[in-house]
């Protein structure tokens, strides 16, 4: 059917696209992630200076529009180009939207992961903490032990749903930062095609359905890891799709 | 212009520079920027107060309403979920145009006029609506309001299923139909457990204003833009370098005031729904 | 069935405005010197001017509004507004979708526009950075003839590749030579342009529906009264002071 051969045509049209968004979603999570316990420890840290850094780093990468973050640090990118990066020979690397795309993704997860994990991190038994003190575990013995696994354990479906937000504010890359070559996301590849023949269902439609179908997957995926974060907990727990399991986490 | 008014002592004091400094961030190009901060905050009222409705209504539906209701419901919530909003940003208001504009050509066009118009749209010529601004405006409101309307149903469908049975079971007790029950008890219990989710939603939809540029709408954002672009030609104005992202971090910093004055009036609607019960406090993440 | 049509009927009186002879015209406002919005907040500019001076010997009344250049056709061809003025060449792509009038402004060959340090072997580019605006004639020029050697960035604005050829992120920029010239006289000596002029396209014309045959016919005959009587070239003169050769419409 002419219909179906369209759609057909159409996904394998997008599916390169999709992969830049999965290499930027991707590719600001490992740092991000480290970046955030760090951020969420300051957070709890007694000391002053530690935890008033770490709250203004949260409170204004959480509290500003990312599509404006990106537009701001490539702006203060370039006007660093002649003074600093060239002489270091590093602006081809800089300014190049995969790697600056992928930074500034990092630099907003932190932040919100970060206030995921310090939510977990408040929410820790404080009887499993004190046993591990009175014990004699340091510090480090009693976080690798103790406070980490349990972090983990509790954040995880907050942060599933931080990485599909993640993955679906890629979207905004290539809105701001200019395009090399034919290197294009679903958004911008969608774009393109819709200036050719106005049809706005069929590729801003079929971008939508990569959108959820990717989502869906990491959704997924994350399932499962939960799993096995649970195996050793009584019931069986299964990750749903609802809210009000999660810390009430919202979208950015 | 508005440096013309300041009294010539305070014009020596501040020393030519500062003057002209003044004068440009207060020249007409800064003041339509600061003027259309309206814009930005007109859609975000709107938005929430739509993000509201749809949600306590999506919310509703999703429990409480008859069986193909419910999956309609469920589909917007989940689809809607999986998908960027910057897409339907893009999508809604053309596709509600063209929308709109089919349904008006169904009674408008006569044969012989979509005779004429074969393959082209809009169907025929006296089919076609022009929105204007405001008409663009209110329709950014509405897909905003959309699309966070299922973050809100998801919020508040948990909320109604944290008030506590007994208070509903009471109610019931008393000889309060369904619909009362819902109304008085149930509804009105529920606000205290959604509010430090909405509180959340309503922080995204603040920053998703950020896009309404994107739709042609001249908000805050994209005067912002227009404003740091550099700038050659002297007829166009001051000729400048690249200042934008002195305007980008103005931007941020605007942001950043918006989520502030948020939290506080949450927080103080979060204590005034408290008053009187004894449970403890839910702090806003 | 019936009131919802009533309310579209009702929207639609609303939002249409003074329907008889009174056009809107899409500009981007942000391409000197033929658009952009000077220091009080109004537009201005080459297209503007000659947009008013058209309109008024045309006998309609006319506004201009803005819209960016990613959006500007297809919001034509959904009858937000009437025309386009915004330096759109004419080409036989353009042509499937929309109209075009005359063309309101002299041939005006692309060129390359540099830092003045920079040395380009302009009969051998490779290696090089180059940047367009996206969906301009100039970037399917480059991306067609340098591809393969050397990378390509496209822009969403003019004013964004400007700023990245001075912050040294691009190497060569190509564009309208009519504003690469305003762009050199004023850098006082920072940028050159001394590469090969390249003419494409068939002239800049204002955009129009295919469907609006009649207001293209009433267009083109206030841009040929304009151009016998010098009002064309008065513009030019004003706008583009480094264009040499003038005056091009006078007899």
């Amino acid at each position: 059917m002419n219909l179906i051969e369209t759609l057909l045509a159409e996904i394998v049209r997008m599916a390169p696209a999709a992969l830049f968004n999965i290499y930027f979603a991707f590719a600001a999570i490992p740092v991000g992630f480290l970046l955030a316990i760090v951020f969420a420890l300051g957070k709890n840290a007694r000391n002053p200076l530690l935890n008033r850094l770490s709250r203004i780093y949260i409170y204004f990468f959480r509290g500003s529009p990312f599509f404006i973050q990106l537009f701001a640090f490539y702006s203060l990118a370039l006007a660093f180009n002649v003074s600093t990066w060239k002489p270091l020979g590093i602006d081809w690397l800089v300014l190049n939207p995969l790697f600056l795309g992928p930074a500034i993704l990092m630099l907003n997860t932190t932040a919100y992961t970060a206030e995921i994990f310090y939510g977990a991190l408040i929410t820790v038994p404080r009887g499993e903490v004190e046993a591990a003190r009175a014990y004699g575990m340091t510090r480090g013995q009693r976080f690798r032990s103790v406070t980490w696994p349990n972090l983990i354990r509790l954040a995880w479906p907050a942060y599933t749903n931080e990485v599909v937000f993640l993955f679906q504010t890629t979207a905004l890359v290539y809105f701001t930062l200019p395009v090399i070559g034919d290197q294009r996301d679903l958004m911008n590849t969608a774009e393109v095609l819709f200036q050719k023949d106005y049809n706005v269902f069929l590729h801003f439609g079929v971008a939508a359905g990569y959108f959820l179908a990717i989502s869906l997957a990491i959704f997924f995926l994350f399932g499962l890891i939960y799993r096995r974060l649970m195996r050793h907990m009584p019931q069986q727990a299964t990750m749903r799709f609802s809210w009000q399991r999660l810390f009430g986490q919202a979208p950015q | 212009m508005l440096v013309d008014w300041l009294p010539q002592g305070l014009k020596d004091i501040l020393g030519p520079d500062v003057i002209f400094w003044l004068g440009y961030i207060t020249n007409g190009k800064h003041l339509n920027w600061y003027a259309s901060v309206q814009y930005t905050l007109a859609a975000m009222l709107l938005g929430g107060a739509v993000a509201l409705v749809v949600g306590v209504l999506a919310a509703a539906a999703r429990n409480n309403g008859p069986r193909p209701l419910r999956w309609l419901a469920a589909g917007y919530i989940n689809i809607v979920r999986g998908v960027p909003d910057v897409l339907f940003f893009l999508f809604f208001p053309l596709a509600f145009e063209q929308g709109l504009e089919w349904l008006y050509s169904l009674q408008v066009c006569t044969a012989d006029t979509l005779a004429l118009n074969v393959g082209k749209w809009p169907p025929c010529p006296a089919a076609n609506l022009s929105f204007n601004s405001v008409a663009y405006l209110v329709l950014a409101g509405v897909s905003l309001g959309i699309v966070y309307g299922a973050f809100i149903a998801s919020v508040v469908a948990g909320a109604l299923q944290s008030v506590p049975q007994g208070q509903l079971e009471a109610a019931r007790a008393y000889g309060m139909s369904r619909i009362e029950v819902l109304r008085r008890v149930h509804i009105r219990q529920m606000w205290v457990y959604a509010l430090p989710g909405i509180a959340n939603v309503w922080m995204s939809i603040v920053k998703a204003t950020a896009l309404l540029s994107l739709l042609q709408i001249f908000d805050f954002v994209a005067w912002a833009q227009r404003l740091g672009a550099s700038n050659f030609s002297k007829a166009a104005g001051l000729v400048h370098d690249d200042w934008r992202w002195r305007y980008y971090l103005v931007l941020l910093v605007f942001y950043v005031l918006v989520t502030f004055v948020s939290e506080k009036i949450f927080s103080a609607i979060g204590s005034r729904l408290r008053r009187g019960m004894p449970m403890a406090e839910q702090g806003l993440t | 069935m019936k009131t919802l049509v009533l309310a579209i009927a009702a929207i639609a009186a609303l939002t249409a405005g003074a329907h008889a002879q009174s056009y809107k015209i899409a500009t981007e406002g942000s391409y000197p010197p033929y658009n952009f919005t000077d220091d009080s907040g109004k537009l201005g500019g080459y297209d503007i001017d000659v947009g008013t001076e058209m309109c008024k010997r045309a006998g309609v009344e006319c506004t201009f509004i803005t819209n960016d250049w990613d959006s500007i056709i297809p919001n034509l061809l959904a009858n937000n507004y009437d025309a386009i003025m915004d330096d759109m060449s004419i080409t036989d792509e353009r042509k499937q979708t929309i109209a075009f009038t005359d063309p309101y402004f002299p041939p005006d060959p692309s060129t390359y526009l540099t830092l003045s340090t920079t040395k380009v072997d302009y009969a051998n580019i490779k290696g090089m950075k180059l940047g367009a605006q996206k969906a301009t004639i100039q970037a399917g020029y480059l991306d067609q003839n340098f591809k393969a050697d050397n990378t390509i960035l496209t822009y969403d604005t003019q004013d964004q590749e400007m700023a990245d050829l001075n912050a040294g992120n691009l190497d060569i920029i190509f564009l309208d030579g009519s504003v690469v010239a305003e762009a050199v006289a004023a850098s006082g000596g920072k940028l050159k342009a001394d590469g090969p002029e390249i003419l494409i396209g068939d002239g800049v014309g204002v955009g129009m529906r295919q469907s609006d045959a009649d207001l293209t016919k009433k267009f083109d005959t206030a841009l040929a009264a304009m151009k016998a009587d010098g009002a064309l070239d008065a513009l030019i003169a004003k706008y583009f002071p480094e264009k040499a050769g003038g005056p091009f419409y006078k007899k």
